[in-house]
């Protein structure tokens, strides 16, 4: 996306977004997705890490709520462009003056806001279930972490709708991406666990630096230079995914129109 | 004799019906993803996460759990899609049009599956063994065989009767993810369950797959056969008796659905 | 300047057929189309069911690329400038597809509205004004999903008339609607008219096209066979007159001895209920009416009518009895 469009459509980008928010709040996938699927993740770890002590609990809200995060951006967020064409609205949609990433932005931001709840319900989950007090270590630069990671989000996610809609091949393979993130991505346990040779590709996933980054200021006093190379990771990488996003979506609009598949029928 | 080999006949197509529907919507690249793939990484995720909690010597127990727990996606998914299939292709009014004997064609939909679901647990062992470290070496082997036909016979009973429960309700994923998740808690896949609270060890207790995962457990420990027959028994009495309320509900639904005209809409 | 130039427009499309052995079908569904509207214009786009009325439609609104020639919208290439065109335009595809069945009315037009650029100050204003001109008004803050479909043709309207576009697409704005609800319709189209919009309508119903349109161009097989205005389209049948019987339960052989007659072009015979309307094409006007009558007799015979052909005896002419 040119990220000009970006300033020149806010108001756009945040109308679409709240639309999208009333649309899919009371739809039982995203619910899923954000509030259920995190919540028995958030219970499983509880209990599994137990033994590690009440330090640990902050680690697993955070880490449950990125796993909602993560299902939230693969399944709501990739099959966006698609659920737009079964409902028959991407024709309207693509007929705008509006370009279609500022779009697909404005819901992408929608979802991943809501997939804040996911963080929110294991936070409480841990504090009324379990009974830890739980404390942020570093608020300020968690919060400051969050805001850096949703806008990484939203522009990965940019990158995976166009790619889920052109190649049916690749989106077959969506149920397999869930787990492998959540690992790869250190979520709930640090990535020096697995094979070395995993590493460079949990480099290349914009969500490990938002764990990274997010654990470091939630659990532990991580050093500031440390953070911002986090932060430095995830801008660079959305910056990287908007270049990328505006290349597929203008690739996958002219072939839509070619082909004729705006419509299902 | 002869109403022995139509119904046997019934139940073989119903089987093999319900099964290639499901899988020709699927396709052999899906499939694979979420037969092969899928469990895989579901399995790394939880034997990492419970490594990291307990240490690198317990990793066979989450090993043996999960992989015993892909059970589940045949055993839950695949069923209910069998069952709940026929509403949304809109063939229910026709199926309850026929003489044909309700007992076969029910359970003929779940038979194909617990095939499906111990292939998947083997396929998961099999995982288990060449990454994980998995040692079978002192284990029986046909006495896990038969513990892994068991634990998916109870774990496709409980997708029976959830399958007719799907006929009720409209989101079918829903409650189907739920239950699915919710087993990796109460099953002891992954928490022991003497440390869960006490209530939750009351529902660890009525549901399938929690005995079958401690069986299997005991066996690759070095248990035999007779040590853990009283958990299979029990793993295959409560498979049984799921099966058999889903059958009622589907056998009430139907007579429901009829008098009520409600065969189209529900 | 026109409004829409339509210049040799053609558009092919591939289908796969077969899953294993992949052989590749080319369907041409516009061959060679090319016409102009005036600004303020309401033209007309007739033909039978996979004449490319929509296919033409689609490319016009930049949702589809040409495989040949070009159109301009207000001057603006549909290909190259599409934003600029998307700017100026409106479009409707009939039916009650493409609104949010989960947001309420005044949220789907707010939606829109901030997606083709207007000020939300001006769509504030606006949104109450449309759903009042569109029949909806008290119904805005309802969901869409519990609105009827004529409802939902309705706000369609109002959701295209959002950005004041000068030039409207409506594609089958009526279809499926009870025959009240498509006059509530039409009046929205005129009163649009009024206002000096250009509108290009496709439609299946001819009186339709009758009364709305200012010209009218028919297609079939993705060419443009007839283009004129419906009094121009008339003249094609201009020697021909109807006569129209109302019977009821006619015999075969009675029917077969109306055709035998010699001056009887045509017979066709429409059930309604218990009844059955003969319409006869004849160049004799009403010295037909006693021959016919001959032919009829001991059937039970109700009124008997002779009128001007319509537009859709031109049409049934041109298309030669595709429709």
């Amino acid at each position: 996306m040119n990220y000009g469009n970006l300033f020149k459509y806010w108001r756009t980008v945040l109308v679409v977004a709240e639309m999208s928010l009333r649309t899919q709040f009371s739809d039982a996938f995203v619910l899923f997705a954000i509030v259920f699927q995190p919540m028995i993740i958030a219970i499983l770890a509880l209990f599994m890490l137990r033994d590690k002590g009440g330090d640990y609990a902050m680690f697993v809200v955070i880490g449950s709520g990125l796993t909602g995060l993560w299902s939230s951006l693969l399944f709501v967020s990739g099959n966006s462009i698609n659920v737009e064409r079964w409902t028959g609205t991407l024709e309207s949609l693509v007929g705008m003056p509006t370009p279609f990433d500022v779009i697909v932005f404005g819901k992408n931001l929608a979802n991943v806001f809501q997939s804040l709840l996911s963080m929110v319900v294991s936070y409480a989950l841990a504090a009324a279930l379990f009974g830890y007090s739980l404390t942020l270590t570093q608020p300020l630069l968690f919060f400051a972490t969050l805001l850096i990671s949703m806008f990484a989000f939203i522009c990965f996610g940019l990158t995976i709708a166009p790619v889920f809609v052109m190649y049916r091949s690749i989106q077959q393979w969506q149920n397999a991406m869930e787990f492998p993130v959540y690992i790869l991505c250190g979520f709930l346990f640090p990535i020096a666990l697995l094979p070395d040779w995993t590493t460079p590709v949990s480099y290349l996933l914009p969500p490990y630096w938002a764990a990274i980054a997010l654990h470091g200021t939630s659990t532990a006093d991580m050093p500031f230079p440390q953070i911002a190379f986090s932060w430095g990771m995830m801008i660079l990488f959305s910056i990287v995914d908007l270049v990328i996003a505006s290349q597929l979506f203008r690739i996958m609009l002219y072939k839509a129109r070619v082909d004729a598949t705006l419509d299902v029928d | 004799m002869n109403t022995i080999i139509k119904n046997t006949r019934l139940f073989w197509q119903g089987t093999l019906l319900s099964y290639r529907a499901l899988f020709a919507w699927l396709r052999p690249v899906t499939y694979m993803a979420s037969k092969i793939i899928m469990p895989l990484a579901q399995m790394f995720f939880f034997v990492f996460l419970g490594t990291y909690a307990s240490g690198g010597k317990n990793a066979s127990f989450f090993v043996i759990g999960n992989a015993i727990q892909i059970t589940s996606i045949s055993g839950i998914f695949g069923v209910t899609m069998s069952v709940g299939g026929d509403r949304d292709a809109g063939t229910l009014p026709y199926l309850f049009g026929t003489p044909a004997n309700r007992f076969m064609i029910f359970f003929g939909r779940a038979f194909m599956h617990v095939i499906d679901g111990a292939i998947g647990v083997v396929i998961a062992l099999t995982w288990g063994v060449l990454l994980m470290g998995l040692d079978l070496s002192r284990t029986d082997m046909p006495a896990l065989g038969l513990t892994i036909l068991i634990t998916t016979f109870s774990t496709c009973g409980l997708g029976l009767l959830m399958g007719c429960l799907s006929l009720l309700t409209a989101n079918v994923m829903f409650v189907n993810n739920f239950v699915y998740f919710s087993l990796l808690i109460f099953s002891g896949a992954n928490v022991a369950i003497e440390s869960l609270p006490a209530w939750m060890q009351v529902v660890s207790n009525i549901l399938p797959l929690t005995r079958g995962i401690a069986a299997s457990r005991a066996l690759v420990g070095g248990a035999s056969l007779n040590d853990i027959l009283p958990l299979l028994i029990t793993e295959l009495g409560i498979g049984l008796i799921y099966g058999f309320v889903g059958y009622v509900l589907f056998a009430w639904f139907e007579t429901q659905a009829k008098q009520r005209g409600t065969l189209e809409t529900v | 300047m026109n409004a829409i130039e339509v210049e040799h427009l053609r558009r092919v499309y591939r289908a796969q057929i077969g899953v294993f052995n992949r052989s590749i079908k080319e369907v041409v569904a516009v061959d060679d189309i090319s016409f102009d509207v005036k600004q303020g214009e309401l033209f007309g786009l007739l033909g039978p069911n996979g004449a490319g009325k929509t296919t033409t439609i689609k490319m016009l609104t930049t949702l589809l690329i040409p495989t040949g020639g070009s159109a301009s919208i207000a001057g603006f290439d549909a290909v190259k400038q599409a934003t600029d065109v998307r700017r100026r335009i409106g479009f409707i595809f009939g039916g009650e597809r493409g609104l949010y069945w989960r947001l309420s009315g005044d949220d789907n037009l707010r939606y829109f509205a901030s997606l083709y650029g207007v000020d939300p100050a001006v769509s504030k204003k606006r949104i109450p004004y449309l759903m009042e001109l569109v029949g909806l008004k008290g119904r805005g803050n309802e969901r869409v999903g519990g609105y009827s479909r004529g409802m939902k043709q309705r706000l369609h309207v109002a959701r295209t008339l959002l950005h004041d576009p000068d030039i409207l697409f409506l594609d089958e704005p009526t279809i499926g609607l009870d025959p009240v609800g498509a006059r509530e319709f039409r009046s929205v189209i005129l009163n649009l008219q009024s206002q000096k919009k250009t509108i290009l309508l496709t439609t299946h119903y001819m009186f339709e096209a009758d009364a709305l349109s200012d010209r009218i161009a028919i297609i079939n097989k993705g060419c443009v066979i007839a283009l004129d205005t419906p009094g121009g389209l008339k003249q094609h049948v201009s020697d021909l007159s109807v006569v129209e019987v109302e019977t009821f339960g006619t015999s075969e052989e009675a029917l077969g001895k109306l055709r035998k007659l010699p001056f009887v072009d045509a017979l066709s015979v429409e059930d309604r209920e218990q009844k059955q309307m003969l319409l006869i094409q004849t160049t004799r006007g009403a010295e037909a009416v006693p021959d016919v009558m001959n032919a009829l007799e001991g059937q039970r015979v109700g009124s008997v009518i002779v009128r001007e052909p319509t537009l859709e005896d031109a049409y049934v002419r041109l298309v030669g009895g595709a429709a």
